[in-house]
């Protein structure tokens, strides 16, 4: 009986110690769950927007968090993989710790994910879903990068109207991003006089461009552009280089704007045109900071992805900071968001909680990518 | 009219290079079917694991590519040795069955050890051979040229092996009957061993290819690369390996003429459409016979 009893005092004196801790500990943290490919075709992404979330909360924090907690992300890996975002999904809304989330990759994997947190009631807010249909689709789902309905005729104006190309072919990626890329750049490119010779599409895993890089050779177009992401374009600059086809121009939306496009595509990527919504030579003070912080950690320039993640995650702190920690206030809170400062340009949402940023024209010289100058 | 002729030759020959890397790995089926009347679900690994040796002699160790050739070739054999040891050889008496289930476990051991050693993004080989030159106003490419040869040399070095040797005549001599080979003095386990390792050094040999035309390896690349691959064995007889070169062609160039007459996503269905057609028409495939041929 009284081993019995010194057993129960034992427990119930470890049990009660992370309450005696916490007081004289800091205070409990507040969750931030992220959704994004840490592994998988778009790792490279994910491990960028971490860098950059770290660098950023690790200012945050260290000036005191919000209101004396710390921010805490929890990181889980979908591989920007629908099936596996809506698990991750599901995962975070029961978590009740867990009072907004930031991701997934790409728009594919947020609007497989978008019912559950729509019923649920959590903010999504991707960094890079540019799709146009992705936050119209639920008041819970914000995106930040602006979508293809602004970047597309931004291109096709770069297409036709700075570079002059009037014959064009488009080779797209076989995904709700690639289409709707693909859409709104026709759309635009035909609306300015162009021709649209031929319209191909891959699939994500494909790595054979021999055969469609011939059949689209045989149209003889003068300007190939390519939703795609850094891997295949890579492959389509180096195939068509073997395929001996180097008088066509090679041109893409700001998903392309990476290092690891430089790094894997090598020599067969110089002259390809594309755009940024973040360049890092840009003067102002604040993108100079997280340049330079970003730099100094991790001993690499950050790229978009990373800047528009450090955006996401101090947006999120700030609305945090005015709203409390209730899911819904913080998603009020954020539809009403006007002129945030970010390092990808001022943030405001629209009605359908989409941003509409201001491009630049980019061009691959000499294996490192510098602003186009119109001549 | 002209340049539409020129058109159909670039994917004619487009196919025919994707063909050769086929056939190669349709070979090894056959050799494997042919000899120990077993099929392997874990040839597309051995073609991967070639082929990461190949990307690391090129892009880590910049060795020049028949080194890298060499190596994938090296790597693959050695490989397929063990699978054959742990697969086949305790479970001679065992039937069809249970060497099977155990390769396609290996299957899955092999890919997930490559994303666990390897990550699952894709490797960037650096292009050889980049260059093309102009017959009668069409551009051949060279590093096609180059695939397609070093396959012709591959398989011609195999019929020299299987038909002037004496390991030859003892692989000939199993896959027509190994009791009766056993019963002449053949030491069928060597023969089996053999045959195997054999097989996977061709596998191996079209995986380092694959990266160097492709520009890319990656740990799931043997999934789709052993389908097709195991289709050109079927479509060519299953035995015989005249037929599983023609397997692997015909596959490769009903794929590129697919994707310049109707459209790239439907390279793969189309391909396969024709594979059932024939098998439905000719279910011994098109060079198959009752008899083992090799």
């Amino acid at each position: 009986m009284d081993r019995k009893k010194i057993w129960v005092i034992f427990l119930a004196g470890l049990a009660s110690l992370p309450w005696i801790g916490s007081g004289a500990w800091c205070a409990d943290p507040i969750y931030i769950g992220v959704s994004g490919p840490l592994t998988g075709n778009y790792a490279e992404y994910g491990q960028n927007w971490k860098k950059a979330m770290d660098l950023g909360l690790g200012w945050i924090n260290a000036a005191g968090g919000v209101n004396g907690r710390p921010i805490e992300l929890i990181y889980s890996d979908s591989k920007s993989d629908p099936k596996e975002s809506a698990a991750v999904a599901q995962k975070y809304v029961t978590d009740k710790r867990i009072v907004t989330t930031i991701g997934d990759f790409t728009s594919t994997a947020c609007m497989a994910a978008q019912p559950i947190y729509d019923r649920a009631g959590l903010v999504q807010l991707s960094p890079t879903a540019s799709h146009p249909n992705f936050a119209p689709g639920s008041i819970w789902s914000f995106g930040i990068i602006g979508t293809q309905a602004g970047e597309g005729p931004f291109m096709a104006n770069y297409a036709v109207q700075m570079l002059g190309k009037k014959k064009i072919a488009v080779l797209y990626i076989n995904n709700d991003w690639g289409i709707a890329t693909k859409d709104y750049f026709v759309k635009r490119a035909k609306d300015m006089g162009a021709e649209i010779l031929a319209i191909e599409a891959f699939f994500e895993t494909d790595k054979d461009f021999t055969g469609v890089l011939t059949k689209l050779r045989g149209f003889q177009p003068e300007l190939l552009y390519i939703p795609s992401m850094y891997n295949e374009m890579a492959l389509v600059a180096k195939q068509r280089e073997k395929l001996g086809w180097m008088d066509v121009l090679l041109m893409g939306p700001g998903s392309l704007y990476s290092p690891k496009l430089l790094e894997i595509g090598g020599p067969s990527v110089n002259g390809l045109y594309t755009s940024a919504v973040f360049f890092p030579k840009d003067p102002h003070p604040e993108v100079q900071k997280f340049v330079k912080g970003f730099e100094e950690k991790y001993k690499a320039a950050p790229n978009m992805f990373a800047a528009i993640a450090y955006d996401g995650i101090n947006l999120l702190t700030d609305i945090i900071r005015k709203a409390g920690t209730d899911r819904k206030a913080i998603r009020d809170e954020l539809a009403k968001t006007k002129n945030f400062p970010g390092v990808t340009g001022k943030i405001t949402f629209t009605e359908q909680r989409d941003v509409v940023k201001d491009y630049r024209h980019l061009v691959i010289k000499n294996q490192e990518f510098i602003l186009f100058e119109a001549k | 009219m002209r340049s539409r002729l020129l058109l159909i030759l670039g994917q004619l020959i487009n196919g025919l290079t994707q063909g050769s890397i086929y056939a190669l790995i349709a070979i090894g089926f056959v050799i494997i079917f042919g000899t120990m009347n077993l099929v392997t679900f874990a040839h597309g690994e051995v073609y991967m694991i070639g082929a990461f040796m190949g990307y690391f002699a090129l892009s880590v160790w910049h060795l020049p590519w028949y080194v890298a050739l060499a190596m994938g070739m090296g790597v693959a054999w050695i490989l397929g040795f063990f699978i054959e040891k742990i697969a086949f050889r305790p479970l001679r008496a065992a039937g069809h069955m249970p060497p099977l289930l155990i390769t396609i476990g290996l299957s899955i051991i092999l890919k997930d050890l490559a994303v666990v050693f390897f990550g699952a993004e894709n490797r960037p080989v650096p292009s050889i051979y980049g260059e093309t030159i102009k017959i009668a106003g069409f551009q051949l490419s060279l590093l096609q040229l180059l695939i397609i040869g070093i396959a012709g040399v591959l398989i011609i070095v195999l019929r020299i092996l299987i038909q002037g040797t004496k390991i030859g005549r003892a692989m000939r001599a199993t896959a027509q009957d190994h009791e009766a080979a056993y019963a002449m003095g053949v030491n069928i386990n060597r023969v089996f061993s053999i045959s195997f390792c054999l097989a996977s050094c061709l596998g191996g040999a079209a995986g380092v290819m694959v990266g160097i035309y492709y520009n890319a390896v990656y740990p799931v690349m043997g999934d789709t690369a052993g389908l097709k691959g195991f289709a050109a064995c079927i479509f060519g007889g299953l035995t015989s390996i005249p037929g599983a070169i023609l397997g692997g062609m015909i596959i490769g160039i009903v794929e590129n003429l697919t994707v310049q007459f109707i459209a790239s996503g439907y390279r793969d269905i189309v391909a396969f459409i024709v594979l059932v057609i024939v098998l439905v028409i000719r279910p011994q495939g098109i060079l198959g016979k009752t008899i083992r041929a090799v």
